[in-house]
């Protein structure tokens, strides 16, 4: 297990946040850490919904299940989270 | 004795060129400190200065200036403006000191470096007088809020800032040494006093001392005005400068220096001017939108100073233009959000009479920014004061050294590229290029993520992170400026609908 730190942009947001990932986080687990620093503080819940994680200008996100590290994630690359 | 008339001996008096013969030309003025390389020799007395003055000239200027700042300053203080001022107000004082004054010192070293390395007659001449102006304007900015400490330990921040790991103050320090303190005498002069000087600080003091005097700050007017009137003299160093420089093939070299400072000079005025402008000033005292003011100041009356030198507009106009609708909005949700790492009191300036405006000078704030302040203000109506400062950081960029913010939903990404692998992030395509140009220069510079990131920074916590730029020990970090005052209209708003 390696810390992977990770730039986040979700959807909503006017900032890029750093949250520091752990190389066998999946990316849904990615995508509530990165809900801990945005929703309800700088963007509205949307109950009910699933979030995703995409890489940065991908058409499609990651399969929910996938790691940090499968995904091939480098230090501080960005990712977008959105609710589908 | 009649006094001769100064133009009867200045070209002599100020004609300090001699022939070296125990030292080359090049030992006497090496190339990297006093640059121009490819400038004819012979060129370097043709420098004609626009503005000139002797130096008996000078000082009786200086003195009636000082005389008249002090004099307004000593009489408003037994008005005891101070108290009866905005905290919004208080808060702009608290930023601008803190930002400016040492920078003033640095300044004088960057004029005195012209002093020296310049191989232009004219330009030593006017510096020296440069050189003069900035250590007053040290001074003064230093002694103006050392009267305040006694009201408020933030204003202490006016000296310490710059030697803090501060963010705003790393971001400042990386502008001004970029620009500055790390260039040959030309680049300086261009970066610094035609693009930096004349196109920002001479226009944003003329705007500053407005603001000051409609929200009856006539001490901080004053001082101001003192200041720009030198500013509007030794800015103009560059000119001639730049005008030798394309006369002898170098209009691109010239450009891009231009491109490069007017950009890194917007971005830090964002922060500078672009909060305080929309969201500190009173909205009783507020009349030009940031927006507007770059339009009047920037986009027309510095665009034509670079035409009538033949020069263009830089390459990112249009990227530009569209910026200053958009970015220091971002910059102020950023620092509001994180406003322990400030040393001022942020003003939200986003009471519904503060949208109003916004919205009237920024259509389609309150679809994009004002959502985001729509969560704030929920949690700051519910008391859940915990939710409204983030527990992470920001990322940073590798250029500007600020917070890489965008429009929600519309503009919002993040511009990287690995640079000898290492990864570097900007804030914009502008900040991408200006790194690529000369990556060398900025590789090496790590900002406050990058620290973080590193281990300088412990405990790696949002309390390690504050202790580590100092605050808590220069002095307190920033909380609302108005104690939440503005929050109480939604809390009713809230009950009327309950």
């Amino acid at each position: 297990m390696t810390v992977i730190p990770l730039a986040t942009h979700f959807h909503g947001d006017f900032v890029i946040k750093l949250l520091p990932a752990e190389s066998t986080h999946t990316m849904d687990e990615v995508a509530s850490a990165a809900a801990a620093n945005a929703v309800g503080i700088h963007v509205p819940d949307q109950p009910g919904r699933t979030l995703r994680v995409r890489k940065q200008g991908a058409d499609t996100p990651y399969p929910r299940t996938t790691t940090v590290a499968d995904a091939g994630l480098e230090p501080t690359e960005c990712v977008e989270i959105y609710f589908e | 004795m009649a006094l001769l008339e100064r133009a009867q001996w200045y070209d002599i008096a100020r004609s300090t060129d001699w022939t070296p013969r125990y030292v080359k030309q090049d030992e006497l003025f090496p190339p990297e400190l006093s640059g121009g390389e490819g400038l004819p020799d012979d060129v370097w007395a043709t420098y004609d200065e626009p503005y000139k003055i002797s130096y008996r000239e000078y000082v009786d200027i200086q003195r009636q200036k000082d005389a008249g700042a002090y004099s307004v300053k000593a009489a408003l203080e037994r008005a005891d403006l101070y108290n009866k001022a905005d905290p919004g107000w208080i808060s702009i004082l608290k930023e601008h000191y803190a930002a400016v004054a040492l920078v003033e010192y640095g300044a004088s070293l960057q004029e005195s470096r012209f002093v020296r390395w310049s191989k232009a007659p004219g330009m030593r001449n006017m510096a020296t007088f440069g050189m003069l102006d900035e250590i007053r304007h040290g001074q003064i900015q230093l002694y103006f809020p050392h009267e305040y400490i006694n009201k408020d330990r933030q204003f202490e921040w006016s000296h310490a800032s710059m030697f803090s790991n501060n963010w705003v103050s790393l971001g400042a320090r990386h502008f001004f040494d970029d620009v500055m303190m790390t260039r040959d005498a030309v680049s300086t002069s261009v970066f610094a006093n035609f693009s930096f000087e004349t196109g920002f600080t001479n226009l944003q003091f003329i705007g500053l001392s407005g603001d000051a005097a409609k929200a009856g700050d006539f001490t901080f007017s004053k001082l101001i005005q003192s200041i720009q009137s030198d500013e509007a003299r030794h800015a103009q160093l560059g000119t001639p400068l730049l005008q030798m420089l394309i006369e002898n093939g170098q209009k691109e070299e010239a450009q891009k220096k231009i491109d490069i400072a007017f950009w890194r000079s917007y971005r830090l005025f964002t922060i500078l001017s672009g909060i305080p402008m929309d969201y500190y000033v009173p909205l009783e005292n507020r009349e030009d939108s940031f927006k507007e003011f770059m339009e009047e100041w920037i986009v027309t009356q510095f665009m034509r100073s670079l035409e009538d030198l033949g020069l263009s507009k830089p390459w990112y106009w249009d990227i530009f233009l569209r910026d200053i609708s958009e970015h220091h909005h971002g910059q102020h949700l950023g620092t509001y959000s994180w406003r322990p790492t400030l040393w001022w009191n942020p003003a939200a300036g986003v009471s519904p009479e503060d949208r109003d405006w916004l919205e009237e000078k920024y259509p389609g704030w309150n679809a994009t920014f004002g959502k985001v302040w729509d969560v704030m203000i929920d949690n700051f109506v519910h008391d859940r004061m915990d939710r409204t400062v983030p527990g992470t950081l920001p990322i940073i960029c590798n250029v500007s050294q600020l917070p890489i913010v965008g429009t929600p939903s519309q503009t919002l990404r993040d511009i990287s590229i690995v640079h000898e692998g290492r990864r570097y992030h900007f804030a914009s395509e502008v900040d991408k290029w200006i790194f690529e140009d000369d990556p060398e220069r900025y590789r090496h510079q790590k900002n406050l993520v990058d620290r973080f990131l590193g281990g300088d920074i412990q405990p790696a916590d949002l309390g390690g992170v504050l202790a580590y730029m100092g605050l808590g020990s220069v002095g307190p970090g920033g909380d609302d400026a108005h104690g939440f005052a503005w929050v109480d209209t939604y809390r009713r708003k809230l009950a009327a609908t309950a």
